[in-house]
């Protein structure tokens, strides 16, 4: 698909101004995707604007016209979900279970592709492709064969359990990226830094990991985001005596929603939501420099 | 892992239990392996019979006890049961869990042999009573019933139950369900708007259409149910309505799977005559909407009529207006020459209790049980969750409300003449099949002949499906 | 790269292997054995041998989600990368030529960061949410201002014809943004240069599309096809959470991943449902293969 790269023409100072066609051209082009950007953010802002404006609302607004704003603003709202619905809990829960995961995940994931993208050895291409099949498989369906390995093991109803299982079942994605990744890295630093006599385990982590920087910030935001809005697992694998101070943050929404319904405390759950999703957008807003420049640089190039 | 002494099964059911089928590569795990589903008798707490212990309950044994988060809440069970348990057993140790999905969290202790002693199985996600009756899991309550009741040794248990109660819990003859709630289902509507406007209970069809036309010149919507996770309340008036007409034996066939049972003219009568008042008294936008939604909607007057059973007025009460008094009236009589009285009526114990039998502790599960079927065990749980319980007589002497009033009316009128189903809890495919064929037909996507070939069609291929086990009454 | 290379292979794969063989092939393996059994969740079923394979090529509901997952492997994937991909050109060359560069239109920065936001998200949140948007009266946001223009509420969930649609939308909306930040990593690689040459031919701003951007971007292109395909195999939590009667309007809107949980978890027909997932395990990976071959990126070698 190469594109037939016409020899750019040398920057002279006789620019021919373009034409008045398409100059309009580009006005009414420009006019246009403006509009369209400024819908698809509206459309992205708006149901986020309402969650929040229905966290002060009672059943009768909720349940009335949806663009009214509440007639007051009514906090007991927020303190019931905060104390009944223990979002806060949750979120933190969700936030070490996450941020350990994701970095076991990473490390993992790496020291595999690395070894399968670079070493040629027997069964190299096995290995990597029981990774890689991982990618293509329903999880539920697993469920309950899970279930009894993570017993067995006595870890049921435990961090360790639930961490070792996402760091798992995040294996496919990371390795089968982060393999495309090392594969494209230079040679050279690598055959220099042998020469100098390095070990292969010093050269992945003090030549190799920080030359892959870019591709492993990309993979591990992928698996935050992943492991985040994991609920079959926890699901299954918390359960037991003690097990609803374990709860996860999406285990939480979920049982909040179903509740909600049972007690029609609407305004409730809207308020357990707003808590839950204002904290991310917070997150994300401030590391949102380093996401999106991660994601640029990111393992797809 | 395979040790002389095994029969071939045991070491089957072991490698299943342990999860090691097929996955030669972890046999380092068996050793980790607790005995798998062999749950005999050996390893089950047992005590000394006496009086005060007819079941035999070990005193110092713990008890497992798993309920349904729903509608009823599980304080009825911190509260006043396990106290009730706890009382009669000081050293006993009860571990208590409530969540909302039953199957997700407890099959796998099933199928590995370490069930809870005391489950509450109920909610959309219950665990299949087909399923784990064909697998020996439920104990057989013949023991419990046939116990002597905890207020009055001299009646058996069964004998302080509301009549059909063990039957509804009986399955191929033994019973291994305690349904526990007693539940009306019938068409539920505020009095006070009743009265207000000066509107008078149907008892014929033409009553009842002329009702509907003066609520819907009022500006309401006058039936209304939730297809989105409700079209069960919708077919239960549908199937009573045929029951009405042809008798209860057009139930028990379509229980049974007989040949031909969803083409029985009642049927198509009844969903005939429900397909037209969903063409003109229903609100299309309520296919989306769930139970609590449309509920809701009939406590802020936009909803006149809705079907459904008992619970809903304490599942409403957070929302319900002040004064809005709940009643419940049977389904008119859809035609002239119906089997059937306009007073017969749908009601049933229900929200099913069992023990596991292969649990650590069955005889305590048991007892239990017979806790629960107290007088003060039914009293508490009457007085939290606004419900009727299967003990006969346990609501004298409590206020009761006013919905709940209304159903004990109904229910003293209907007499003998009260019916109900059981398929669908024994099949679940024939309920999926006929939530999906209800909301069909009520919205106007098919017609009362294509529902009866649809359902037909369904029962028939279960009937035909050598894997489903059969139940019959 | 010779000398004591087993050790040190063996030494960093051991740990990743081992949590992986013991948490997803073990598993996996046996729910491949159960598709061969007639396991009903309790006791080991009886090895039933290719039974419900043959069941499941008569079982109309799985064919109705097949359908289903070709609307979607379609329609995902187009939908979502042309919207992505005119969204990312707005963004990072909408702007014409300034000082020399080319630059994205006014508020670039904001946008970015807002049509990104979907993707933090968790699931169980956009079933909620999605739940208000669609709701079929006045109450819900759509049909709040459609009611408010004075037609007939529009029953996104309820109409059998709308449904998957209805649930294709939710997913590229959270979809989106993902892919304008992929489109322009993409496009922030392709030399400026090119763009200015073509600029002073008096090209257009859709021929620049179309000529430079478009062919420059295949690669990326490609790789977001084979994510969105994949994404579309597996849609089946939005589809429990939102859909009427989970997987109606009369079916409508099932999918296979509906179906095997139904099957497993409110049948107890555990072999059947493994049966089900085995089917469209190979589905998916016969998916993904076609697509990385036909693409054949040079660092993947399929």
């Amino acid at each position: 698909m190469a594109i037939d790269t016409a020899t750019p023409a040398p920057v002279s100072s006789a620019t021919p101004s373009p034409e008045k066609k398409t100059r309009r051209e580009i006005n009414i082009l420009a006019g246009f995707g403006h509009l369209f950007l400024a819908v698809w953010a509206l459309l992205i802002i708006a149901p986020l604007v309402w969650t929040f404006l229905a966290s002060f609302k009672d059943n009768e607004e909720i349940f009335g016209d949806a663009w009214t704003l509440p007639a007051t603003l009514r906090f007991d709202n927020w303190a019931r979900a905060w104390t009944e619905a223990n979002v806060g809990q949750y979120f933190l829960n969700s936030v070490f279970v996450v941020s350990l995961s994701t970095a076991g995940t990473m490390l993992l994931g790496a020291m595999a592709a690395y070894v399968l993208a670079r070493y040629t050895f027997f069964g190299n291409r096995i290995i990597y492709y029981l990774f890689v099949s991982g990618l293509a498989f329903p999880v539920f369906l697993a469920l309950v064969p899970l279930f009894f390995v993570v017993r067995n093991l006595g870890l049921l109803n435990s961090y360790v359990g639930l961490i070792l299982v996402y760091i798992a079942y995040s294996l496919p994605f990371t390795v089968f990226f982060l393999a495309a990744f090392f594969k494209s890295l230079p040679n050279s630093v690598a055959e220099a830094a042998i020469m100098d006599g390095a070990s292969h385990t010093r050269l992945f982590f003090q030549v190799m990991m920080p030359m892959a920087r870019s591709g492993l910030i990309s993979i591990t935001i992928f698996n935050v985001i992943g492991q985040w809005n994991q609920y079959l697992l926890p699901l299954a694998l918390l359960q037991g005596e003690g097990a609803e101070e374990k709860w996860v943050l999406t285990q939480g929404i979920a049982n909040i929603s179903t509740t909600a319904g049972f007690h029609a405390d609407w305004g409730g759950l809207f308020a357990a939501l707003t808590m839950a999703i204002l904290p991310m957008i917070v997150i994300y807003a401030i590391f949102q420099r380093q996401i999106q420049s991660g994601l640029t640089s990111g393992a797809v190039k | 892992m395979s040790d002389n002494d095994l029969t071939r099964r045991t070491v089957l059911r072991r490698t299943a239990a342990a999860g090691l089928l097929a996955t030669p590569a972890m046999g380092f795990l068996s050793a980790c392996v607790a005995g798998g589903g062999d749950g005999g008798a050996t390893d089950q707490a047992e005590g000394e019979k006496s009086a005060e212990n007819p079941l035999g309950v070990d005193p110092a044994a713990p008890l497992e006890v798993v309920i349904f988060n729903g509608g009823y809440g599980e304080k009825y069970a911190t509260d006043v049961h396990e106290p009730l348990y706890k009382t009669k057993f000081p050293n006993a140790q009860i571990k208590h869990s409530a969540t909302q999905e039953i199957a997700t969290t407890l099959q796998p202790r099933f199928a590995g042999g370490t069930p809870p002693d005391f489950v509450n199985n109920s909610g959309t996600k219950y665990m299949d009573f087909g399923t784990l009756i064909q697998d020996g899991q439920l104990q057989d309550l013949s023991e419990l019933f046939a116990a002597p009741s905890v207020d009055d040794p001299a009646k058996k248990v069964s004998d302080t139950l509301v009549a059909g109660t063990v039957e509804s819990g009986t399955y191929n003859g033994k019973p291994y369900v305690l349904n526990y709630v007693f539940t009306v289902y019938g068409l539920w509507y505020s009095e006070k708007l009743f009265k207000e406007k000066g509107w008078t209970v149907p008892a014929t069809w033409a009553d009842f259409t002329a009702l509907l036309d003066k609520i819907k010149a009022a500006g309401m919507t006058p039936y209304s149910y939730a297809g989105k996770n409700a079209p069960y309340y919708q077919y239960l008036v549908i199937l009573a309505t045929a029951a009405k007409i042809g008798g209860p034996d057009v139930l028990k066939n379509i229980d049974n799977l007989a040949d031909g049972a969803w083409k029985h003219p009642a049927i198509k009568t009844a969903a005939t005559q429900w397909a037209e008042i969903g063409a003109k008294y229903m609100d299309k936008a309520h296919e989306g909407l769930i139970h609590t939604e449309v509920q809701l909607q009939q406590n802020q007057g936009k909803v006149a009529i809705y079907p459904s059973g008992s619970w809903l007025e304490a599942e409403q009460s957070a929302s319900t207006p002040e004064g809005f008094n709940y009643a419940v009236m049977p389904i008119p009589s859809a035609t002239a020459s119906d089997a059937l009285p306009a007073t017969g009526l749908y009601a049933t114990a229900g929200e099913p209790y069992f023990v596991s039998a292969k649990g650590k502790n069955p005889r305590g599960g048991m007892e239990y049980a017979r806790q629960m079927l107290s007088k003060a065990g039914a009293k508490g749980f009457i007085e939290l969750n606004k419900s009727l319980t299967a003990v006969a007589g346990a609501e004298e002497g409590i206020q009761l409300s006013p919905g709940l009033t209304s159903a004990s009316t109904v229910l003293k009128a209907a007499g003998a003449n009260v019916f109900s189903y059981r398929f669908d809890s024994w099949y679940k495919e024939l309920d999926t099949e006929l939530r999906t064929a209800t909301n069909a037909l009520m919205f106007g996507r098919e017609n009362a002949d294509q529902f009866a070939e649809r359902m037909q069609k369904k029962a028939d291929a279960i009937k035909a499906d050598s894997s489903i086990t059969k139940f019959t009454r | 790269m010779r000398h004591g290379k087993y050790p040190f292979v063996i030494g960093f794969l051991a740990a990743p292997v081992t949590i992986y063989v013991v948490f997803v092939i073990a598993p996996y393996a046996q729910a491949f054995y159960m598709a061969l059994t007639n396991w009903r969740g309790l006791s080991p079923g009886q090895f039933v041998g290719l039974e419900n394979f043959t069941r499941l090529f008569q079982d109309e509901v799985f064919w109705k989600a097949l359908r289903h997952h070709g609307i979607l492997l379609l329609a995902l994937p187009l939908i979502t990368i042309i919207i992505a991909l005119f969204l990312a050109f707005m963004l990072n060359v909408g702007g014409g030529s300034q000082k020399g560069m080319m630059a994205g239109v006014w508020g670039s920065k904001f946008y970015r960061v807002v049509f990104f936001l979907p993707q933090v998200l968790a699931i169980a949140i956009l079933g909620v949410l999605f739940q208000s948007v669609y709701r079929p009266d006045g109450s819900g946001m759509i049909n709040s201002l459609v009611s408010k223009a004075g037609l007939e509420p529009i029953g996104f969930l309820i109409d059998p014809k709308l449904a998957l649609w209805s649930i294709v939308a939710v997913l590229v909306w959270q979809g989106v943004g993902f892919y304008v930040v992929l489109f322009s990593a993409g496009m922030s690689n392709i030399p400026k240069d090119i763009y200015e040459a073509a600029m002073l031919d008096g090209a257009t701003r859709s021929s620049m599309f179309f000529r430079v951007t478009l062919p420059l971007l295949w690669d990326t292109l490609q790789v977001a096809w084979v994510y969105l395909g994949i994404a579309a195999f597996d849609c089946f939590a939005i589809v429990q959470t939102l859909t009427v009667d989970q997987g109606g309007p009369d079916g409508s809107t099932t999918v296979i991943g509906m179906e095997i949980y139904r099957n497993a978890f409110v049948y107890s027909k555990y072999g059947y449902a493994s049966a089900m997932g085995v089917a469209l395990f190979f589905l998916t990976i016969t998916f993904a293969a076609l697509s990385l071959r036909v693409s054949r990126r040079e660092s993947v070698e399929m």
